[in-house]
């Protein structure tokens, strides 16, 4: 079975592009879109079955649909954010799909500036990792606060990357606007993981190969991933 | 003046403040709510008044703090509610820098918050002020541990002779942990606790996890779960002992103290003399030899020889420089193993508290503390020390093991796909009944989970092998990504 190679499944690693053999899957893609007319919610809770709308609790339309299978976010100004989709084109395909159920509602909608605003990733590393031991040597980048996370965030500069990488090898990686961005911050990140994995070796590592690449920053404010906040922000 | 915090007795959200004793009362039910903090008038009639963080010091700390707070509010401190928590956060922050860290818990108990809001404020103060790593240093759990037994009210009666040797008990074990990743990326206070009820019962300390939890704001689910694991981990050690199989999690404690003592001593060889010491040291000889020396001490241990059965008893001569080495009493030796072995014969007296009467930990020989685990270690210190044990974190070993599960399920599936697409031959003449009798029928047993038919995820891997989804792909266990991608992608080019 496995020998078999169609138009579907998935393709073999590109080694020039993932040098460590390893491709971060893509979770969920955030994108958001202009309707460019305003919107009478009430209207939609009403006639579209597949939305929910409780003004006490969020000033938003939740519309889901099943392929792709995704959420919604309809606000009364026309914007929307598009949530779940497991790649770009998913996502703009689902965008679409809710600006036609608008349209079918009675209201003359658009598809204006449709933009992916965050893609989240996800790998593992396949060995245990020394938080303590990155969070001592890249203090510059990471968060490693045990009484709050579990995981250590590490706030890459370039690209502009959040990765939150826990004990177990397992990595997340979010904040990335192109999935080019997300693979390259993955591969930025497992040298120097490599290095602080069961046995480790310490460490002028980080002056070596990393540190230049990625300027200097400073701990800031702790894993709210607050893409979420921003989008309302956006939409409002 | 009246607090948003709710009645601990009728939930009721109407308590207000007496004016005169300053205690928080409900309104509805009458009942005084437990000390907040909130002092009146504190230091004279027109003293301060409001909620104090108690950070065991007075002096520059204190100065340090009000001048922190007064840079970051510009002057305006007082105003609004956020307050508290803006102090709790710098009360945090100072302590912390000057390595005597307070548990975010306490302090977020103290103010009256959630954790969390604490630990925003405390990363906007950290960011606002700029500080550097130098000022703002990892939390150390060794500290947490030495401030709890300091201050908890479970061991207030124990005298500083015990308490310092439960103290220098604690940092090693602690240390251990560390390098067992028993502390990476876990709370450190259900930690702490688990530790001090560990080494109260290995000094005949009456606690309970309860109050021990209590006291310092860790979860008690979390900390029993803790301490099973402190457990589980000392067993591994002592498996290499002569009788380790027959130490189990219910027997640990009472041979923590040969476990505790082997870990010393392999901690205090250097990792390179370890190495060759090693080879040539092994344990179940000497201890073999050293209970040999039981018929002098007048103990009976006939029963027992296959605690210390030696195929070759010419080894013995050569060894002598590694009893030296180890220092192990006999006589303490033989105590502890008489002890163990009479409960392995005996398993209910395990359960009965006449026991004590035996001091086990009398024989305080087992501990001598010189180890440099004993003292806080850089963590690079940590990790070179050899304790008997490599460890991988549990998070870390789950996921192996999931990974394995899957690809058995992956090959599983494979072969019932194979026999699908490529049945047996008609002349044998039973090839038409075996994939529908192997796919049809688990599938009425579903609701029982350790079937050992196929069940949902069986048929997930065996969609995606279909749709020549790679087995590294399915094996990572993403399988609503995978069947979003790759079976449900209609209408995508």
């Amino acid at each position: 079975m496995g020998e078999q190679v169609g138009v579907e499944g998935s393709q073999p690693v590109d080694l020039s592009k993932h040098p460590s053999g390893i491709v971060p899957t893509l979770q969920n893609i955030v994108s958001t879109v202009n309707l460019d007319c305003k919107l009478d919610l009430k209207t939609i809770a009403l006639q579209a079955r597949n939305a929910e709308y409780n003004p006490k609790r969020f000033a938003a339309v939740i519309m889901r649909i099943r392929e792709p299978k995704t959420t919604a976010l309809i606000f009364a100004s026309g914007k929307m954010v598009c949530t779940g989709a497991k790649s770009e084109q998913q996502s703009k395909l689902a965008a679409r799909k809710y600006a036609r159920i608008i349209q079918k509602l009675g209201f003359p909608a658009k598809f204006k500036d449709f933009k992916i605003q965050n893609i989240v990733g996800s790998c593992d590393v396949k060995f245990p990792i020394r938080l303590e031991g990155l969070a001592y040597s890249h203090g510059a980048f990471s968060s490693y606060e045990p009484e709050l996370f579990p995981g250590l965030i590490y706030r890459m500069k370039q690209p502009k990357i959040v990765l939150l990488i826990f004990v177990s090898g397992k990595i997340v990686l979010t904040g990335a606007k192109v999935r080019d961005d997300t693979y390259m911050a993955f591969e930025n990140i497992y040298p120097v993981l490599t290095e602080f994995r069961k046995v480790q070796q310490w460490p002028a590592i980080f002056l070596a190969s990393f540190g230049c690449l990625l300027g200097f920053g400073w701990l800031t404010s702790v894993a709210k991933l607050d893409w979420f906040l921003l989008i309302g922000h956006w939409a409002a | 003046m009246s607090r948003s915090n709710s009645c601990f007795k009728c939930k009721s959200k109407s308590l207000v403040r007496d004016d005169i004793t300053g205690h928080l009362v409900c309104e509805s039910c009458g009942v005084l709510q437990e000390f907040d903090g909130f002092e009146a008038n504190y230091s004279g009639f027109n003293g301060p008044q409001g909620t104090f963080v108690r950070i065991g010091t007075s002096g520059p700390k204190c100065d340090n703090v009000k001048t922190m707070v007064a840079d970051i509010t510009e002057g305006e401190f007082g105003q609004g509610f956020w307050f508290t928590v803006l102090v709790g956060a710098c009360a945090y922050i100072i302590m912390r820098r000057d390595n005597q860290p307070l548990p975010i818990a306490e302090v977020s108990s103290v103010i009256g918050c959630e954790v969390h809001v604490l630990g925003r404020m405390v990363f906007r103060v950290v960011e606002f002020l700029d500080l550097k790593q130098s000022h703002f240093p990892e939390i150390d759990i060794v500290s947490l541990f030495e401030r709890a037994l300091r201050n908890s009210p479970s061991f207030d009666g124990v005298g500083e002779d015990k308490k310092e040797r439960m103290r220098k008990q604690g940092i090693f074990l602690i240390q251990c942990e560390v390098k067992w990743f028993l502390t990476t990326g876990r709370r450190p206070q259900p930690l702490v606790a688990a530790m001090l009820v560990f080494v109260a019962e290995l000094n005949q300390v009456d606690v309970r996890v309860e109050n021990v939890a209590k006291e310092l704001h860790a979860v008690l689910h979390t900390t029993k779960l803790r301490y099973k694991e402190l457990l589980d981990a000392l067993v591994k050690v002592a498996q290499a002992l002569p009788w380790g199989k027959d130490v189990t999690r219910k027997n640990i404690v009472k041979n923590a103290p040969f476990v505790i003592q082997y870990m010393e001593k392999k901690a205090m060889s250097e990792p390179s003399e370890n190495r060759k010491d090693l080879e040539r040291f092994d344990l179940e000889d000497v201890v073999s030899e050293l209970l040999r020396k039981d018929i002098g001490y007048g103990m009976d241990v006939e029963d027992d020889s296959r605690y210390f059965e030696v195929e070759d008893e010419s080894m013995f001569t050569s060894q002598i420089d590694d009893v030296e080495k180890l220092k192990l009493s006999p006589e303490c030796l033989s105590m502890i193993y008489t002890k163990f072995s009479n409960e392995v014969v005996h398993p209910k007296s395990l359960h009965t508290r006449k026991n004590k009467d035996f001091d086990l930990y009398g024989c305080t020989e087992w501990w001598n503390g010189k180890s440099e685990l004993s003292k806080k270690l850089l963590l690079k210190r940590i990790l070179e020390k050899d304790v008997g044990l490599e460890a991988m974190p549990l998070s870390f070993v789950n996921g192996c093991r999931a990974y394995e599960r899957r690809r058995e399920k992956i090959e599983a599936a494979k072969q019932r796909i194979d026999r699908i697409m490529r049945p047996p031959n008609g002349e044998s003449g039973d090839g038409g009944n075996i994939p529908i009798s192997e796919d049809l029928q688990p599938t009425k047993k579903r609701k029982g989970r350790q079937t050992e038919g196929v069940d949902w995820e069986d048929l997930i891997i065996e969609m995606l092998i279909l749709h020549q989804v790679k087995d590294e792909e399915i094996e990572k266990g993403y399988y609503n990504t995978l069947l979003d991608l790759h079976v449900f992608n209609s209408g995508m080019f």
